[in-house]
């Protein structure tokens, strides 16, 4: 079971083998999809870079200026995330303060090409998870990486000790 | 535009993408700031980024305090979007980039 608790400005991550691989995984797949980016047409990507103007001239401007910025930002976040997730087997690791701000963004990034697939809207985020639904698991994914990110955040945010909590 | 500043911007992206907003309006152009008019940035509602994580990227990028973070965040969440930061076409294109770089659906669009 994922436990992630402060400690210290840090925070502590336990992940078991089955969970570090999933988002070993899922990591992998946001690495691949972004390194893509400029050379196919997906939903997913629109996302994550999305039009900053709706004069097409002004957004093609904008993509071209800060693009590739944005694209090695995101990926920059990956790749430290995969490192530290390391070889196959659990995680009991501290990550340092300096890089939780990363691990946000990437569980950020992953939640969104999975709410993106998934075509997700408030209700359904909402819904109690039925098993016959064929998006089921995936949406099970998604409110776990949602209670990771909100344990990242409460630990950066709260700063004290007494913000531990478990879930599977 | 005028590109010398675009120029400027591409560099200070480059050099520190957490760069504080304010700074690259003291090295914007004269010629810039005779036709400067505010431009708002915008961030629309979604489905999936979590509201804590949107009041803390509000702290995070643009100094806000918790009340005004989750105020917007409210804004954003119960009108469909709100403005979360003006000024200079510049500042207002980094502060995008920077809402982009965290997850955050947003858009730039002029004030008149």
């Amino acid at each position: 079971m994922a436990a992630i608790e402060p400690s210290g400005g840090n925070i502590q991550l336990k992940l078991e083998a089955e969970e570090a691989q999933i988002l070993r995984g899922l990591a992998t797949e946001m690495k691949e999809l972004i390194e893509q980016e400029a050379t196919i047409e997906d939903a997913v990507i629109d996302r994550l870079f999305p039009s900053a103007y709706a004069d097409p001239k002004d957004a093609q401007a904008f993509s071209e200026l800060v693009g590739d910025e944005l694209k090695s930002a995101k990926l920059d976040a990956i790749r430290s995330v995969l490192s530290v997730l390391g070889e196959p087997g659990g995680v009991d690791m501290t990550v340092p303060r300096s890089e939780i701000d990363g691990w946000l963004t990437v569980l950020t990034d992953i939640r969104l090409a999975l709410g993106t697939r998934f075509e997700v809207t408030e209700e359904k985020m909402e819904t109690e998870l039925d098993a016959s639904d064929p998006d089921a698991s995936g949406m099970a994914l998604l409110h776990w990486l949602g209670w990771m990110q909100e344990m990242f955040i409460s630990a950066i945010t709260e700063g004290g000790d007494d913000g531990s909590a478990q879930a599977g | 535009m005028p590109s010398t500043s675009r120029r400027v911007s591409r560099a200070v992206l480059r050099l520190e993408t957490t760069v504080a907003p304010g700074r690259i309006e003291e090295i914007t152009t004269d010629e810039e700031s005779k036709e400067d008019r505010p431009w708002l940035v915008i961030v629309w509602n979604d489905p999936i980024n979590l509201m804590s994580y949107v009041t803390w990227v509000f702290q995070k990028l643009f100094g806000y305090s918790l009340a005004k973070a989750t105020k917007l965040m409210l804004e954003v969440h119960n009108d469909g979007r709100s403005v979360v930061s003006s000024g200079s076409r510049e500042k207002a294109e980094l502060d995008c980039f920077r809402l982009h770089a965290h997850g955050l659906w947003a858009t730039i669009t002029k004030s008149d």
